[in-house]
C-alpha cells in the first residue's frame, strides 16, 4: 500500500471531567482506514466506541473533552482546525448516520426540506436544485415515488424507510468518510439485511471510506474489511476481519465470539464472567484482568501495550 | 383433545385481539388485528419460542395469556382451567402461577423502591412468607440470580442493565410460578451479559421444571433456548414445530427468509440475503396470504386464497400453499 490512509487516528484521548472523577472514555486509541475501506469498531456498551466517533467530529457532549492525539483526514489534522472550517467538514467530508432514525430526523419538517437543507448549506444549491437532487438521492437509496415522498413527514414512514432517508442525507454531499453508528440496531432482521446491502452498494459506487460502529459481530463479519475490538476505552485487538475472526488472540475477543448464540448449535453458552471496570478509578495493569480466564505475572502491575503479532493483526495482552 | 389438555400447562385456542384505530379527531379510522386466530399449547417444563418482527403480535399474545388484555375471541386454559372471562379477583390465584419478565430492565423496576422492597412486594401480596422469614427469603432470591445480600438495600439506578434484569428475574421467581412469559428478556443487554442471563433462565428451568414462553425477534437466541418455536407474521402463526426441525427444514418462506437474514459471525459465510419489501401495515393487510407481496414463491393462488395452518409432517404446522418448494433459497 503506497496510498496514504484516508483517516489516520493517533493516540486519541477523550476524557469526561465529572464531579465524581475523570472518566477515560477514549484512552489512547490509534487506527487508520485506507480509502474505500471499512473499519468496524466493536465492543459492548460503555466501551467508548461511540465517543471515539464523536471525537472525530469534535462533537463530544459535555463534560467530555478531547485531551490529546491527532485525527488526520487526508492531510488535515481535524483536532487543530478552527471551528469554522470544522463545520464545513461535518456533513460535507465526513457524514454520520445514527442508530435511531426517528430521533435524528426533525419531526416537523418534510423529508424533502431536510435533505435539501444539507445541499443548500454545503453546496450553495438553490431551493429548486436542492429539491431535485433530493428526489434523485431518494431513488438512489431505494425509495419509490421519490417526488411524492419528499412531501412526507418522518412519522409517515417506517423505520427502514427513515434509515434510508438518513442515508440519503448523509450521502447528499458525497462524503469521503461515512461514520455509521449502529445503523441497523433498531431495525427488524429482514430490513437490517436490506439496509446493509444498500450501504455496501453505495459505498462501492462512490468509493467511500466507512467507519462502522456495531456491537453485532455478525454484521461486522459480513460488512467490514478491518476490525478493532474496544474494551474500557482501549483497543484490545485489531486486524483484518478474516484474521481476527479466524484466530482471535485477546481473551475478550475470544469470549465475545464464543458467547454468541449461533443457529443450528444448541449447547450451553460460555460466558465472560464479571462486568466492565469502573473507568473512574485509577487502574494499573490490564483493564481486562478481573474477567480474564488466564492472567499471567505482569498483568496486575503493568499495562500491556498493543503490539503486532502477525501482519495485519495486533493485540494488547501480556500472553503474546 | 382431552389428552392435550391434561398434558399441557397452557392451552391457547383461536385467540384473537384487535384494536380500534382513531384519527386525530378521535374518529374510528380502522381496525388493527394484532392477534388473528392463533392456537398453541405449552407443556410442563417446556420452552415455546414466539418469534417475529415488530408488529407481528408476539407481545400482545403474551399479554392476552396473562389476561392483561381482554381477547375479542378465543380461550386460554391454564392447567385445564379457563382463564378467559375471569374477574380480576378470580384471576388472582393464577397470577401467582404465571409471571412475566420484561425487555427493559430500566423501566420495569420502580426507581423509588430498594431491590429488597421490590422483591418483598410479591411475597407480601401473595402471603408467601411470614414477616420473620421475609428477609431470608429475599436474600435467598438474590443469591439465586447471582446477586448478594448487600444488594438488598440498593436502588435500581445503582445497577447495570444485566444486574437489573437479574432483579426482574428474581421478582418473577419470588412467587414460584409454573409459567414465565419472558418478553425480549435479553434484547437490551450486551452480548456477554446476554449469555449470562440465558444460562440463568435455562438453569432455573432444569431445577424447577418451569415452562417458558420466550418472546424475541432474534432467531438465533430463540433457537438456542426453545424446544418448540412458533413463527408469527402480521398476527398469525405461519409455522410451528420443534427447534431443530425449524432450523433444518423450514417449510414457510418467511421462516426461511428469517433464517437467511441472521448475520453469521464468520467472514467466509455468505452475506445475509435481504428479503424484498417492507412489513405491511396490520391495519390494511394484503389479500390472500399476508406474506405474498414479499414471497419469492408466490403465485396467483397466494394472492387470492389465505392458506390455513395444517400439519405437513409429524408436529410440523405450516400455513403456506407451496410448502414443498420452500428451501430452494436457503443459505447455508
Amino acid at each position: 500500500m503506497t496510498m496514504p490512509p484516508r483517516l489516520d487516528v493517533q493516540n486519541l484521548q477523550s476524557f469526561f471531567f465529572t464531579r465524581s472523577g475523570i472518566i477515560k472514555a477514549v484512552n489512547d486509541i490509534s487506527f487508520s482506514i485506507d480509502p474505500g475501506e471499512t473499519l468496524a469498531l466493536v465492543g459492548e456498551s460503555g466501551c467508548g466506541k461511540s465517543m471515539t466517533a464523536l471525537s472525530l467530529l469534535r462533537l463530544l457532549p459535555e463534560p467530555g473533552k478531547i485531551v490529546g492525539g491527532e485525527v488526520f483526514l487526508d492531510d488535515r489534522d481535524l483536532l487543530r482546525l478552527p471551528d469554522v472550517e470544522m463545520r464545513r467538514i461535518r456533513g460535507n467530508d465526513i457524514a454520520m448516520i445514527f442508530q435511531e432514525p426517528m430521533t435524528s430526523l426533525n419531526p416537523v419538517l418534510r423529508i424533502g426540506e431536510q435533505i435539501a437543507e444539507v445541499l443548500r448549506l454545503h453546496q450553495g444549491a438553490t431551493k429548486q436544485q436542492a429539491l431535485k437532487q433530493a428526489a434523485e438521492l431518494l431513488s438512489q437509496v431505494g425509495i419509490s415515488d421519490s417526488k411524492q415522498r419528499l412531501r412526507d413527514y418522518p412519522h409517515q414512514l417506517s423505520g427502514g424507510q427513515r434509515q434510508r432517508i438518513m442515508i440519503a442525507i448523509a450521502l447528499a454531499c458525497d462524503p469521503k468518510l461515512l461514520i455509521a453508528d449502529e445503523p441497523t440496531t433498531a431495525l427488524d432482521v429482514t430490513i437490517q439485511a436490506q439496509i446493509m446491502d444498500l450501504l455496501l452498494e453505495l459505498k462501492q459506487q462512490r468509493q467511500m471510506t466507512m467507519l462502522l460502529i456495531s456491537h453485532d459481530l455478525g454484521i461486522v463479519a459480513g460488512n467490514a474489511d478491518k476490525i478493532a475490538v474496544m474494551y474500557a476505552g482501549q483497543i484490545v485487538e485489531a486486524g483484518t476481519v478474516k484474521r481476527v475472526f479466524e484466530n482471535p488472540l485477546h481473551p475478550y475477543t475470544q469470549g465475545l465470539l464464543q458467547c454468541i448464540p449461533r443457529l443450528g448449535q444448541q449447547h450451553d453458552l460460555p460466558t465472560i464472567p464479571g462486568q466492565l471496570p469502573d473507568l473512574k478509578e485509577q487502574m494499573t495493569g490490564c483493564l481486562f484482568l478481573d474477567r480474564c480466564p488466564g492472567p499471567c505475572a505482569p498483568c496486575g502491575n503493568q499495562t500491556p501495550q498493543i503490539k503486532e503479532i502477525e501482519p495485519d493483526h495486533s493485540v494488547r495482552c501480556w500472553r503474546y | 383433545m382431552l389428552e392435550i389438555l391434561i398434558l399441557s400447562l397452557l392451552e391457547v385456542k383461536n385467540l384473537r385481539k384487535s384494536f380500534r384505530m382513531r384519527d386525530s379527531l378521535g374518529r374510528t379510522s380502522g381496525q388493527l388485528v394484532a392477534v388473528n386466530d392463533i392456537s398453541f399449547h405449552v407443556k410442563q417444563g417446556e420452552t415455546l419460542g414466539l418469534v417475529g418482527e415488530s408488529g407481528c403480535g408476539k407481545s400482545t399474545t403474551g399479554k392476552l395469556i396473562l389476561q392483561l388484555l381482554q381477547a375479542d375471541a378465543g380461550q386460554v386454559f391454564f392447567s385445564g382451567d379457563e382463564l378467559t372471562g375471569l374477574t380480576s379477583r378470580q384471576m388472582r390465584p393464577y397470577r401467582r402461577r404465571m409471571q412475566m419478565i420484561f425487555q427493559d430492565p430500566f423501566s420495569s423496576l420502580n426507581p423509588r423502591m430498594t431491590v429488597g422492597a421490590i422483591l418483598r412486594e410479591p411475597l407480601l401480596i401473595h402471603r408467601l412468607a411470614p414477616a420473620s422469614q421475609l428477609r431470608d427469603r429475599v436474600i435467598e432470591l438474590l443469591e439465586k440470580v447471582g446477586l448478594t445480600a448487600e444488594h438488598e438495600q440498593r436502588f435500581p439506578h445503582e445497577f447495570s442493565g444485566g444486574q437489573r434484569q437479574r432483579v426482574g428475574i428474581a421478582r418473577a421467581l419470588a412467587v414460584e410460578p409454573q409459567l414465565i412469559i419472558a418478553d425480549e428478556p435479553v434484547s437490551a443487554l450486551d452480548l456477554s451479559v446476554q449469555a449470562q442471563i440465558l444460562n440463568l433462565l435455562q438453569g432455573f428451568q432444569k431445577d424447577h421444571g418451569l415452562s417458558y414462553i420466550f418472546i424475541a425477534h432474534d432467531l438465533a437466541v430463540i433457537e438456542h433456548v426453545s424446544d418448540r418455536i412458533a413463527v408469527m407474521y402480521l398476527g398469525k402463526i405461519v409455522e410451528l414445530t420443534n427447534a431443530k426441525e425449524l432450523y433444518k427444514h423450514p417449510q414457510h418462506p418467511y421462516t426461511e427468509a428469517l433464517l437467511n437474514a441472521v448475520p453469521t459471525p464468520d467472514p467466509d459465510h455468505p452475506r445475509p440475503a435481504a428479503l424484498s419489501g417492507e412489513i405491511p401495515s396490520p391495519v390494511n393487510p394484503p389479500s390472500g396470504c399476508y406474506f405474498h407481496p414479499r414471497c419469492p414463491y408466490a403465485d396467483s393462488i397466494c394472492r387470492q386464497q389465505e392458506p390455513q395452518l395444517r400439519e405437513t409432517d409429524m408436529d410440523h404446522l405450516v400455513a403456506c400453499h407451496h410448502t414443498d418448494q420452500v428451501g430452494r433459497y436457503r443459505l447455508t
